[in-house]
C-alpha cells in the first residue's frame, strides 16, 4: 500500500484520544455521597463484565474510526483482496535494439522478451489502457490483442535505439492516462551500454524482465571508414573489429548492378586496425563494407562505408602563391593525390583569373584593393579588410597548432554564405564557397605557420580534392532511424542497392532503419552518401546486474525479474494502485454506525 | 393558612408542605387532611367516658357537638370520650446517617420525611386514643418514648424527634427489640427505615415481634434517586455510613441498578410476608397521605 498524501497519516495520532479517555474515565469525577451504594456495588458486579466489554468495544471502534479517517485522508492506494486487478494504465517497453537479436540458447533474446510480453498481456482486461513502446520510441496503443499482434511482428532494430527515452515516453503515457493504477513493464536484455543514462520518470512502478543465461560471444566491426573521403582515385579503407579473440574479415566494394567486389580478406585481432589500400575501378560516389563471418549477433557483423573516387585534381600554382605551395603540390603529384593542370588555380587574389581557385591575400598590402576588385570580378562574395598583426591560433580541421601572425579580416559581401573552414582570433580565417577557398593570411612563414607545418600537405590535398576538384559532396554517418541534418542542397536519397528516391526537404531526413549505404542526390546527380551503421557500443553485450539495472531505471519502485512467470505475475499487480479511499470511507461509516448503535444501547440504559 | 379549609394537606408535595411550618403544625395539617379524606370519623368509643372537648371539624358527627357551649360561647366544639385503650403502637424510626440524604435539593431527606410521617402518624393514632410510643435508632437506640395516649404524648414524641441521630450504621434489631420491651401487650409496631441494613437480622426481629403478637408494618423509605438512579455523571460514589467507595458511570449501570433495587424490594417484601409483616415502599416525593394510608390500614386491622 502506498499513499498519495502521506502527511495526513499524522492524523492517526488522534487515535490516542479515545484510548486515553478510556483509560482515564474511571479516574475522573467527584466524590458523591450515595446511601444506596450497596445496590450500586451489586449492579456493578453484575454488570462489570458486560460494561467492560462494551466500553472496550466503544474504545476500539473509536480508535478504528480515527485511524480509518486518517488513512482515508492520506489517500491510500493498494490492494483489495479478491477483487482482481484494477483498471490499469500499463505500458510495455520492449527492447528490440540490435543486441536483442543476439541468439542465446538457439533463440534470439527478443523472442524470449516477446514471450514474456505475451504472458503479461494475457492478464489484461478490457478496462486496462495499454501501450507498447519499442526501443526506437515507436508507440502502439490499443487492446491487448492489438498489442499482441505488434509484439509478434516486432523485429530487432539495426541499431541501439534509445531505451531510456522509450521508458520515459511510456511513463508519460501511463501518467497522463488518469487512472490511479499505473505500471511500466520493461523487457530488456539489460545491455550495459543501453542504460548509461538514468531516465527521469514520474512515480510509476516498474517491473523489468531480464532473461537469465550467459551473454553470447560476439565479434563486431566497430569502425570502418574511407580515407580520404575522395579517392584520387586510390584511397584507404580503415576498419577495426571487436571481440574476445581474432576473426577473419573481408573488405568489399559496391558495384552498381553487380555483386559487391571483395578487395581484401584477412584475419584481425580484437582492436587491431585493418588498413586496406585500394584503387577502385568505379568512379564517383560509391560504397563498401567490412564484413565478419556470421556469429550470434549478425547485425554488427558488417559495417558500411562510402567514398568518392575519381581522377586527381589538375592544379596550377601561380607564383603569387608563394614558395611553399609548389613543393607541396609536387608531393601530392608524386602520391597521385593531384596532377599538374589548369583545372584548379592556386594564386593571390589580385592575380587569379578564374575559378575554381585557392585564393590567398596579396603579399603586398598595397595590392589589397586590386585583390578585392578581382574577387568581385570572379564572383567571390568576400573581401579583404584591414590587416591585423599579432599571433592568433588558427582553429579548423587539420589545422591544429597553426598560428597566424598577419591576417586580413574577411568581410562578407552581399549574398555571401558563411562556410567558414577555420578561424583565427575569433575572425574567419578560411572561408569556402562555390569554386573557391579564400585564406586570410598569405602562405608565408611571416604571416602563418601553416606552410611549415606537417599538416600543410594533407590540408592542401583536402582543399584541392574535397573543396575545389568537383561539386561539393558529403558523407554523413548515422545510426538506424536517427534524425540527420543534411546540407540544404541535398534533394533526395536512395539505397545504394537500388530503389526509389526519397525526397529531402530543407536538409532534414530520418536515417533508414536498415544498415547500409544510401546515396544523396543534388538534383539528378549523386552528391554524397549517407552511411547507416549500428552504434559501436551496441556490439558490447555485457549485461547489468539486477541491482545496477534497478538503479539505472530512475524510480524507487522497480523490480527486476529473471523468471517469466514471476514477471507475468507482477504485471497488473493489484497492489499497484487501486484507490482505497472509497472502501476506507465505507469502513469508517460502518464503524461510525456500529459505534452509534453501541453507544445508543448505553444511552438507552441511561434513559 | 389553614390548608384543611382549601385542600387536603396529606396530598401536598411533602417538601412544599414541610416548608410551610414546623413539624407539629404540618403534622396536624396532614392528619386533618387525611381524616377529612376518610369521609367519616374514624374515631371509636365516643360513647364511653367524656374526656375533653376539641374544635369541631367537618365530618364530625353532630351528635357529639356540645350545644351548650355553642349556645353560650358560640364555639363549635365536640365532646370526646375516654375510651379504654387496647392498642399500643410504637413507631421505630431509623435515624442513621443514610437517612439524612436527599437525591435532589427540592426534596426532603429521607429522615425529614420519615420524621414528618412519624409525627403525623403519632398524632393520628393519638387522636384515636391509641397509645403511641417512639423508638429512634441508628447504630444504637438513640431515644425511646414509651407508648402513652395522653395529650402530652405527642409533644414528647416531637421532642424526641428533635434529638440528634445520624450514626454510621443502623441497628434495627435493637430498635425493634426496644419496641417489644416498651409494648408488653400485643400491639402495633411500625418500622420506618430506608432498610439499608442486614435483612436477616431484621427478619429475625420481625418474626420475634410477630411471635409476641405484635402487628408489624414496615415502611421502606426511599429517595426517588435511590429507586431509579436518576443521578448523572461519572463519579466516585461513597456510602455515608460504611465509607465504601464505588467509581461508576451511572449511565452504564442504571438498568442493572434498577433491576437490583427491584430485586431488593422484592426480597424485602418476601421477607416481610414470610414474617407476616406488612410492607410498603414509600418514596420521599410521595404525599404523606400515601404512607399514612398504609399505616392506617394496619391500624384498622387491629381490634
Amino acid at each position: 500500500m502506498s499513499f498519495l498524501e502521506p502527511l495526513f497519516l499524522a492524523l492517526g495520532i488522534a487515535a490516542a484520544v479515545p484510548l486515553l479517555l478510556h483509560l482515564m474515565r474511571r479516574r475522573a469525577g467527584a466524590r458523591v455521597e450515595f446511601p444506596a451504594v450497596r445496590y450500586l456495588v451489586r449492579a456493578e458486579q453484575e454488570n462489570s463484565r458486560r460494561l467492560r466489554l462494551r466500553n472496550l468495544l466503544l474504545m476500539l471502534l473509536r480508535v478504528l474510526l480515527v485511524l480509518l479517517i486518517a488513512l482515508a485522508a492520506a489517500r491510500p492506494v493498494g490492494r483489495l483482496a479478491g477483487t482482481g486487478h484494477p483498471a490499469t494504465a500499463l505500458a510495455i517497453v520492449l527492447d528490440n535494439s540490435l543486441s536483442s537479436a543476439a541468439a542465446a540458447g538457439g533463440e534470439p533474446v527478443l523472442a524470449e522478451l516477446a514471450g514474456a510480453a505475451r504472458a503479461a498481456l494475457a492478464r489484461a482486461t478490457a478496462e486496462d489502457r495499454l501501450w507498447l513502446v519499442t526501443a526506437d520510441g515507436h508507440v502502439t496503443g490499443g487492446t491487448a490483442d492489438a498489442l499482441l499482434a505488434v509484439v509478434d511482428s516486432t523485429r530487432p532494430l539495426a541499431g541501439a535505439g534509445d531505451l531510456p527515452a522509450a521508458l520515459a515516453r511510456a511513463a508519460a503515457l501511463v501518467q497522463a492516462a488518469g487512472l490511479p493504477a499505473r505500471q511500466l513493464l520493461l523487457l530488456t536484455d539489460a545491455q550495459g551500454t543501453a542504460w548509461q543514462e538514468v531516465p527521469t520518470l514520474p512515480r510509476v512502478p516498474v517491473d523489468a524482465f531480464v532473461p537469465a543465461g550467459p551473454v553470447p560471444p560476439n565479434h563486431a566491426v566497430i569502425a570502418a571508414a574511407a580515407r580520404p573521403v575522395r579517392f584520387t582515385p586510390g584511397g584507404t579503407i580503415v576498419a577495426r573489429v571487436a571481440g574476445a579473440d581474432s576473426t577473419t574479415y573481408a573488405v568489399a566494394l559496391l558495384r552498381d548492378g553487380a555483386e559487391p567486389q571483395t578487395i581484401a580478406r584477412g584475419t584481425a585481432r580484437a582492436g587491431e586496425e585493418i588498413v586496406v589500400h585500394t584503387t577502385p575501378s568505379v568512379r564517383g560516389w560509391t560504397g563498401g563494407f567490412v564484413a565478419l563471418p556470421p556469429d550470434e549477433l549478425r547485425g554488427d557483423d558488417r559495417r558500411h562505408l562510402a567514398f568518392w573516387s575519381g581522377e586527381p585534381p589538375a592544379v596550377r600554382v601561380d607564383a603569387s602563391a608563394g614558395t611553399f605551395v609548389a613543393p607541396a603540390l609536387d608531393a601530392l603529384v608524386q602520391s597521385d593525390r593531384a596532377r599538374r593542370g589548369a583545372a584548379i588555380v592556386v594564386a593571390a587574389a589580385d592575380v587569379a583569373d578564374r575559378l575554381p581557385a585557392l585564393l590567398l591575400p596579396p603579399a603586398d598590402p598595397v595590392r589589397v584593393g586590386a585583390a578585392n576588385r578581382n574577387l568581385e570580378r570572379l564572383g567571390v562574395p568576400w573581401r579583404f579588410g584591414t590587416l591585423r598583426r599579432g599571433g592568433a591560433d588558427v582553429r579548423g580541421e587539420r589545422l591544429e597548432g597553426v598560428t597566424a601572425s598577419q591576417r586580413y579580416t574577411l568581410q562578407p559581401a552581399a549574398g555571401a554564405v558563411a562556410d567558414t573552414l577555420a578561424t583565427a582570433g575569433g575572425d574567419a580565417w578560411a572561408v569556402a564557397g562555390d569554386g573557391f577557398v579564400l585564406l586570410a593570411s598569405p602562405l608565408a612563414p611571416t604571416a602563418t605557420s601553416l606552410p611549415v607545418r606537417a599538416a600543410f600537405v594533407p590540408w592542401l590535398a583536402d582543399v584541392l580534392a574535397q573543396r575545389l576538384a568537383a561539386d561539393p559532396g558529403v558523407v554523413l554517418e548515422a545510426a538506424p532511424g536517427a534524425l540527420v541534418h543534411a546540407p540544404e542542397w541535398v534533394t533526395a536519397w536512395a539505397p545504394a542497392a537500388g530503389g526509389p528516391q526519397q525526397l529531402v526537404v530543407e536538409g532534414a531526413l530520418t536515417a533508414p532503419t536498415e544498415s547500409g549505404v544510401y546515396f544523396l542526390f543534388r538534383g539528378p546527380a549523386r552528391a554524397g552518401a549517407l552511411v547507416v551503421n549500428p552504434e559501436p557500443e551496441e556490439s558490447v553485450l555485457d549485461r547489468l546486474s539486477p541491482s545496477v539495472l534497478r538503479s539505472r531505471l530512475g524510480v524507487r519502485d522497480a523490480q527486476v525479474h529473471a523468471s517469466r512467470d514471476a514477471f507475468a505475475a507482477a504485471a497488473f499487480d493489484p497492489a499497484a494502485g487501486r484507490s482505497l479511499l472509497a472502501p476506507l470511507l465505507a469502513g469508517a461509516l460502518l464503524v461510525m454506525a456500529m459505534e452509534g448503535w453501541t453507544a445508543r444501547r448505553g444511552a438507552a440504559g441511561r434513559g | 393558612m389553614d390548608p384543611t379549609r382549601t385542600t387536603r394537606a396529606d396530598l401536598f408535595d411533602p417538601a412544599a408542605l414541610a416548608a410551610l411550618g414546623r413539624i407539629e403544625i404540618v403534622a396536624r395539617w396532614i392528619v386533618d387532611g387525611f381524616l377529612t379524606g376518610l369521609h367519616r370519623s374514624p374515631r371509636k368509643g365516643f360513647s364511653v367516658e367524656f374526656a375533653e372537648h376539641r374544635p369541631y371539624q367537618p365530618g364530625d358527627d353532630l351528635r357529639y357537638l356540645d350545644w351548650r357551649i355553642l349556645a353560650r360561647a358560640d364555639r363549635w366544639v365536640v365532646k370526646q370520650f375516654e375510651e379504654e385503650t387496647n392498642l399500643r403502637a410504637t413507631i421505630v424510626l431509623d435515624v442513621s446517617r443514610s437517612m439524612a440524604w436527599s437525591g435532589a435539593p427540592a426534596r426532603l431527606t429521607k429522615l425529614a420525611y420519615a420524621e414528618q410521617l412519624t409525627a403525623a402518624l403519632a398524632l393520628l393514632l393519638l387522636r384515636q386514643r391509641d397509645a403511641v410510643g417512639l423508638v429512634r435508632f441508628d447504630e444504637r437506640v438513640r431515644s425511646a418514648v414509651p407508648p402513652r395516649s395522653r395529650r402530652a404524648q405527642w409533644q414528647r414524641i416531637l421532642v424526641a424527634l428533635a434529638d440528634p441521630g445520624a450514626g454510621r450504621s443502623s441497628d434495627a434489631p435493637a430498635g425493634l427489640l426496644q419496641a417489644a420491651r416498651l409494648v408488653r401487650r400485643p400491639g402495633m409496631v411500625v418500622l420506618v427505615s430506608d432498610l439499608l441494613l442486614e435483612a436477616a437480622a431484621v427478619e429475625r426481629s420481625l418474626r420475634e415481634l410477630r411471635a409476641a403478637g405484635h402487628d408489624v408494618t414496615v415502611l421502606h423509605i426511599m429517595d426517588p434517586a435511590e429507586r431509579d438512579l436518576s443521578l448523572s455523571g461519572d463519579a466516585i460514589y461513597v456510602d455515608p455510613e460504611s465509607g465504601l467507595e464505588v467509581p461508576a458511570t451511572l449511565a452504564d449501570v442504571r438498568d442493572v441498578y434498577r433491576a437490583t433495587v427491584d430485586d431488593a424490594i422484592r426480597e424485602w417484601r418476601r421477607l416481610c410476608a414470610s414474617a407476616d409483616a406488612a410492607y410498603a415502599t414509600i418514596l420521599t416525593d410521595a404525599p404523606f397521605g400515601v404512607p399514612l394510608r398504609q399505616a392506617f390500614a394496619a391500624r384498622q386491622r387491629q381490634p
